[in-house]
């Protein structure tokens, strides 16, 4: 993986995600990413973060019904998402 | 919702399998020949044979369903994997358990049919024997070679290793395991004469040694093995959620290769007569084939949590 410097967004949204879903983080962040914003990964812009995060929300939550660890997963997205200046509802 | 077609048909085209062997065992219960000794010993009709032997194969198959939709669940997720780094190891254990749900009822029905067989021609006796206690021996020695290989493949990639409390640990179980094993495999033998088939398996001493008791200490120690490695490779894996869908369907594999183990144990440790006893050991086979099914279906879900992280 990229160091933290060089990273993109989407290797930082993977790095989030692996910590939930492992192994499997990259590919499920490239289908949601292709799926629903309907773009390759490394095209992933600040703009898309909250959307995508969004999108996130809605997979996760069909994976578990512990809502504990799907907000924590969504806040540490969010918390990224405000280091590019990117807030809900200030889409 | 109606699912596609293309979702269900490899799990439904396993299960069609398993229907057929199901179907095929509940044939071979009512033609082929009455065991008179056991007939005769429980004061049995020839109907009344039929029937116990129909009973006593309900949960046999059930346990084959289990299993069959067991490898058949792990084979889709392989499938869906197949393009990752971990998909070649994990194509491996879904190969695996397919050779192990495939031997529970290859090994049922051929030992039915050539107890069947020597119920009709009794001079075939031996023979059916022999052969029976080969294909219980070959499937699963198979399926555990699969399976340890992919394990290995699982660690090495990422990197894990064998601590020492936990080879130790693995090697005692074995070592008692494999010494009893010894004991109560020599106690059948005449050891005057390594030339003898004056036992319960008709194979002379030194031929039990080469072709059945080392492949089936081998095959024991590398399931444990295996068993072993996909525990500490689960254990280790990042990924809350994936971790928890993996050690469903770890925890499913291990009940699967340590009920495998253990029903080759029972059926070499006890001999093979081709009657059928309702003593402890049948008792015993039930229990352990019923841990394996629930095995089977423990590793179905997780598979199918697994995959389902693959599709969302």
């Amino acid at each position: 993986m990229a160091s933290s410097s060089n990273a993109t967004i989407y290797d930082k949204v993977v790095r989030i995600t692996h910590a939930y879903l492992g192994p499997a983080a990259n590919r499920f962040i490239a289908r949601q990413v292709k799926n629903h914003l309907h773009k390759r990964p490394g095209d992933l812009s600040p703009a898309d973060l909250l959307s995508l995060i969004d999108w996130i929300r809605v997979a996760v939550s069909l994976l578990t019904e512990d809502s504990e660890v799907v907000e924590r997963y969504i806040a540490e997205l969010q918390k990224l998402a405000h280091s590019y200046g990117r807030q809900p509802g200030k889409n | 919702m109606i699912p596609t077609t293309k979702s269900v048909t490899p799990t439904l085209k396993t299960m069609r399998w398993c229907i057929a062997v199901a179907v095929m065992y509940i044939v071979l219960i009512f033609i082929l020949p009455a065991n008179n000794g056991t007939m005769h010993y429980y004061h049995l009709s020839a109907v009344g044979y039929r029937v116990v032997n129909v009973a006593l194969a309900l949960p046999t198959i059930a346990v084959w369903f289990a299993a069959f939709w067991g490898y058949a669940k792990l084979r889709e997720y392989s499938s869906a994997i197949a393009r990752s780094k971990e998909g070649p190891q994990f194509d491996g254990l879904a190969s695996g358990c397919a050779w192990l749900a495939w031997s529970l009822p290859v090994t049922t029905l051929s030992a039915f049919l050539l107890n069947g067989l020597a119920n009709k021609w009794p001079a075939f006796h031996n023979s059916a024997i022999i052969i029976s206690n080969y294909f219980a021996l070959i499937l699963p020695l198979i399926a555990f070679i699969t399976i340890s290989l992919a394990a290995r493949g699982m660690i090495g990639k990422s990197r894990l290793n064998m601590d020492l409390a936990g080879a130790r640990m693995l090697m005692a179980i074995f070592l008692v395991g494999g010494l009893a094993y010894c004991f109560f495999i020599f106690r059948h033998l005449d050891l005057t004469s390594l030339a003898s088939t004056h036992n319960p398996y008709f194979l002379p001493a030194w031929l039990m040694i080469i072709s059945v008791i080392i492949p089936y200490l081998y095959a024991w120690f590398i399931g444990l093995l295996a068993a072993y490695e996909i525990s500490l490779f689960s254990a280790n894996v990042q990924g809350l959620l994936y971790r928890r869908a993996l050690l469903y369907m770890v925890s499913g594999l291990v009940a699967v290769i340590l009920s495998s183990v253990a029903l080759q144990y029972i059926s070499s440790v006890v001999p093979r007569n081709g009657n059928l006893l309702f003593d402890y050991r049948l008792l015993i086979i039930l229990v352990v084939r019923i841990v394996g099914g629930v095995g089977f279906f423990v590793l179905a879900i997780g598979a199918s949590r697994l995959k389902k992280i693959e599709e969302v």
